[in-house]
């Protein structure tokens, strides 16, 4: 797909190679010089001027792009963009400056089909990173209904069991498995459960503790609840 | 007449409540609008004189979700 980044900063460079890597075709828009440069050190096709113009984003390609992602620090500009941008029928994506913002561009943004507030994705892992500890919150799916990723302990009474032996809570499923040091993939029913090993369960926050009882044991640290 | 404007910058999401808040303030706030950008609200207040702009700016700003305000008199 082809995408148009506004803003080179942490936050847009990054997106943009994340987007390079997995093929896609990445634009960026960058007012400031220096920035400008690095994104094209690194490769980058990059359009210099104010990504709130519409002839800066003509120039960037959002006609024929697929989605623009207004990822600067300015407000104005990022929601500039995505109002050019809808009205070109992109896809668009606005980064808000402050967490209650998140939700009064949610609500009354038509021109944003997305908010992203990048903090909260920080703190997320800054959070996780803190407790350690064998359970922790990868996304919220819904308002109680939580992904989590666990590891086996030699506390864990299904140790030693197969996944098809483990009998979780009707609202608990066990999306992928990893074997200890080795990449997750998508669970086999006989695949054993031992210390070490990981699983990443959907599962509503009601029975949460339950499952977690189940895989980790009763000492583990209680660290699921709650994103940022 | 005098008619101003109170850019004010809220710092929580209620932003329905705050508007709501601010409409039933005074009789000289004439509408409130919720803006994209820097600000997320402008009142248009429309009153006898000066001191009522002051009044009503100033009962925003002890508003609790409010973080700023900015006022601006029309010339015209």
């Amino acid at each position: 797909m082809r995408f148009v980044i506004i803003g080179s900063g942490r936050v847009g460079l990054r997106t943009a190679r994340v987007l390079r890597d997995e093929g896609h075709e990445v634009t960026l828009v960058e007012i400031d010089d220096d920035r400008a440069e690095r994104a094209r050190e690194a490769d980058f096709q990059v359009v210099e001027g104010d990504g709130s113009r519409e002839e800066v984003l003509e120039r960037a390609g959002v006609v024929d792009a697929d989605a623009l992602g207004a990822l600067t620090s300015d407000l104005n500009v990022n929601f500039a963009a995505c109002s050019i941008a809808k009205h070109h029928g992109l896809r668009t994506v606005l980064r808000v400056d402050e967490d209650y913002r998140e939700e009064v561009y949610q609500q009354y943004a038509d021109q944003v089909d997305e908010v992203v507030y990048p903090e909260r994705l920080g703190a997320i892992g800054a959070k996780n990173a803190l407790l350690g500890g064998s359970v922790r919150a990868i996304a919220d799916i819904a308002q109680n209904l939580q992904v989590v990723l666990m590891t086996v302990t030699d506390d864990s009474p299904m140790h030693g069991y197969s996944i098809e032996e483990v009998a979780l809570p009707g609202q608990a499923r066990v999306l992928a498995f990893g074997k200890a040091d080795r990449p997750m993939g998508i669970p086999v029913t006989d695949d054993s459960l031992e210390t070490g090993d990981r699983l990443a369960v959907l599962a509503d926050f009601e029975v949460l503790g339950e499952v977690r009882q189940l895989i980790v044991g009763e000492n583990s640290v209680a660290a699921a609840a709650g994103g940022a | 007449m005098v008619t101003a404007y109170v850019m004010v910058k809220a710092s929580t999401g209620d932003v329905d409540g705050l508007k709501h808040s601010m409409l039933n303030l005074h009789d000289g706030v004439e509408s409130v609008s919720i803006v994209a950008g820097d600000v997320d609200f402008i009142v248009k207040t429309s009153v006898d004189d000066t001191a009522q702009v002051k009044e009503i700016a100033a009962s925003i700003h002890e508003m609790s979700g409010i973080e700023d305000t900015q006022t601006y008199i029309a010339m015209d």
